[in-house]
């Protein structure tokens, strides 16, 4: 059984989770405050699988939970913000969360967040994920190839690495941050007009109407999610 | 040579002399210059007797013409050395006002009028300046304090800022004090006060006195001007909030009411007749909960969003964005509200990326477009193109419309819909009820755009979302 270790002070919404999260499944332990999640992944055991992580929290940050537990291991955090704290959802992402998803959210969307997370969870550990198939797009990382419809698809050296990039984490929200660092390198962290343009010309590429994507799909603010 | 030829040499030597000479010393070469005429050339010589009476009469006219002159000249040099030190001081007093005209806040101007009363006093001045009101009590730290004072001096300082009037030499008040205490005066009260210590407290002069009084009005009238400052800008934020709030209460009142009834109607109807209901009719009472918290939910972000961008320096998260995704976030929003996928979009190739916050930009985009589809039957256009400089702007410009074919806008709505309407307006009969409008308009305003609405040529109505380009900076990274 898998299980979910789940961080809200909100009594209401943290019983409506529990709930719904019990009724498909999985095994939850709920916290209302940091040090409460904190104790509770610390002790308990075996550890928990997933975090779903609030992060308006009476008690402080949802930084320092993080934090902890990236010292730890690779357990997927799903983060719960309002849509005020986008700075700060921004800054767990590239932290290392995993996932957000902005209040109000619905119970199928977030069921959905946590079954992409779960499987990045199980290749993880196993070598990364180097073939997505999705839309008739087919991209084989180890092959370096991409075809569309069958057709292949000639994609420059750094389109190539950003849609790699896309892929390795696809049905996740990658920030623009973790774009810029892992394809042009740290020093490019804020140029994001490069992403833009090279972003447009995967979408011309790729998409059967670059202004309506269905595959490269844009997180206002954020960053880009590859469609799972 | 005859002795008036040579009383004239000596005459000239010492009005000469005393073109140079002080006063004093003007008067004794003068004297000095007679005597010695006296007794080289006026017979009998080498002696100081005169014995003709013509010469005692020469003697006598030389001198006093000496004296005369040097004491012009001395009258002469005093006032051009007073002419030259109202220049210099008028100068000074330029470049002070000059200063405290220019900068916000007029403590900062305290250094150099400090040091220009300490150059008057001939010794250290110090001064004290409100941070606002008059305080009730003497207190040390309701005052900006610049220079040392000590307990004494601070006493006197705060006496001279109640009393608004000035103590110590030659004011009539307290004149055995070693110094000064000047009011910073402005009309009508008083922002602080001045200690100008006196090298010379005897000598002390009332010129000088005006002059330091006339630097300490200065201050005194912009320390009073920056309050005046203050005071505005706190009642415009004031009347802002009170705006805001104004907004919030009557979206509140009006805006909340329906979707609330409509939520409480259907949780009420499951959970009363749960078990009585059909699933189709439980199925379709969830969704009225769901449609109706998502309305709700856009309402509140709408009016988060427009109370935000009306408080006084916000800050929005610039970034470069593209027109494509914003319009393609566009459209997978309105995805779901839109089943009968009336919404299309459509973009010139190769626009320019924008600089704007793309969260800000969607919300406004979703706004018009929910508008299009909730007022007007029919398709509905997001349309995004450039605009080359020219009749419009003096630069190139990107316009983002939403096109509907409804039944349009009557003209005397027109401006009215952008604005947030107020508790006590009769409730508005047009869409661009509540603050959903009114966040667009905030929105591109923020970005320094300006969000239009226009009658379309064959009915239905426009609103156009037009932003200014900004030059994107040299991208090496852009060869591919």
């Amino acid at each position: 059984m898998i299980r979910v270790l789940l961080v809200e002070d909100d009594r209401d919404l943290r019983g409506t989770l529990r709930d719904a999260l019990a009724l498909e499944g999985y095994e939850v332990s709920t916290a209302a405050s940091l040090s409460e999640g904190l104790a509770l992944w610390t002790h308990a055991r075996p550890a928990p699988d997933l975090v779903l992580l609030d992060l308006g929290l009476p008690d402080g940050d949802g930084e320092t939970l993080l934090a902890t537990l990236r010292r730890r291991d690779a357990t997927p955090v799903l983060v719960i913000s309002a849509r005020q704290a986008d700075g700060q959802k921004i800054r767990l992402l590239d932290a290392g969360a995993d996932d957000y998803l902005v209040k109000p959210f619905s119970i199928a969307e977030l069921l959905a967040r946590l079954r992409v997370a779960l499987r990045h969870r199980g290749t993880a550990t196993l070598p990364a994920q180097t073939r997505y198939e999705a839309g008739g797009l087919v991209v084989d990382l180890s092959a370096h190839r991409v075809s569309l419809g069958g057709d292949t698809v000639h994609l420059t050296p750094t389109e190539f690495k950003l849609l790699a990039r896309l892929v390795r984490s696809a049905g996740q929200v990658v920030t623009h941050r973790q774009l810029l660092s892992d394809v042009w390198g740290d020093e490019f962290t804020e140029h994001t007009h490069y992403l833009r343009l090279y972003m447009g010309q995967l979408r011309a590429k790729l998409e059967a109407d670059p202004a309506d994507p269905q595959l490269l799909l844009t997180e206002p603010g954020v960053g880009y999610r590859l469609l799972d | 040579m005859d002795l008036a030829n040579q009383a004239m040499l000596f005459v000239t030597a010492s009005v000469l002399a005393s073109i140079w000479l002080g006063a004093p010393a003007s008067f004794a070469f003068a004297l000095m210059c007679m005597l010695s005429l006296n007794w080289g050339f006026v017979p009998p010589r080498g002696s100081f007797t005169v014995d003709l009476e013509r010469h005692a009469v020469l003697l006598g006219a030389m001198l006093l013409v000496s004296w005369l002159i040097a004491g012009l000249v001395w009258r002469l040099r005093a006032q051009a050395a007073a002419a030259r030190d109202a220049a210099c001081w008028a100068a000074r007093l330029q470049v002070v006002g000059e200063a405290l005209r220019d900068s916000a806040d007029p403590s900062a101007q305290a250094q150099p009028i400090a040091e220009a009363l300490a150059a008057l006093g001939g010794r250290p001045a110090a001064l004290m300046l409100l941070h606002d009101e008059l305080p009730p009590a003497d207190l040390a730290e309701m005052a900006l304090w610049h220079g040392e004072v000590s307990d004494d001096e601070r006493a006197g300082l705060w006496l001279c800022l109640r009393q608004s009037q000035p103590f110590g030499p030659g004011t009539g008040r307290h004149g055995e004090q070693p110094a000064w205490y000047l009011p910073l005066r402005s009309r009508g009260a008083s922002h602080g006060a001045a200690l100008v210590r006196l090298a010379n407290p005897e000598s002390a002069s009332d010129a000088d006195r005006a002059r330091a009084q006339a630097l300490c009005d200065l201050l005194g009238l912009s320390l009073q001007r920056a309050a005046l400052a203050r005071q505005t800008e706190a009642a415009r934020e004031l009347a802002q909030t009170q705006g805001v709030r104004n907004a919030l209460l009557a979206s509140i009142s009006h805006d909340y009411r329906t979707p609330l009834a409509v939520i409480l109607g259907a949780a009420s109807s499951l959970q009363a007749q749960g078990e009585r209901l059909s699933a189709v009719q439980r199925e379709r009472l969830a969704q009225q909960i769901v449609d109706e918290v998502e309305q709700l939910s856009r309402m509140t972000d709408n009016t988060l969003q427009l109370a935000r961008l009306d408080a006084p320096g916000v800050a929005l998260r610039l970034d470069w964005e593209s027109a494509e995704e914003i319009v393609g976030t566009a459209l997978a929003h309105a995805r779901r509200r839109d089943p009968q996928r009336r919404l299309h979009g459509r973009l010139e190739p190769n626009l320019p990326l924008l600089r704007c916050d793309a969260l800000l930009l969607s919300q406004l985009l979703d706004n018009l477009v929910d508008n299009a589809l909730k007022y007007s039957e029919g398709p509905v256009e997001l349309v995004a193109r450039l605009q080359a400089p020219g009749e419009a702007s003096g630069w190139p410009q990107v316009v983002m419309s939403v096109r509907d074919r409804g039944v349009g806008i009557a003209p005397a709505e027109r401006r009215r819909v952008f604005e947030v309407f107020q508790r006590g307006d009769a409730a508005p009969t047009t869409r661009g009820a509540g603050v959903g409008l009114a966040v667009c308009r905030a929105i591109a305003r923020a970005h320094g755009g300006e969000l239009r609405l226009r009658a379309r040529a064959h009915g239905g109505s426009s609103f156009e979302l037009w932003l200014p380009v900004v030059p994107v900076p040299a991208h090496e990274g852009s060869r591919a």
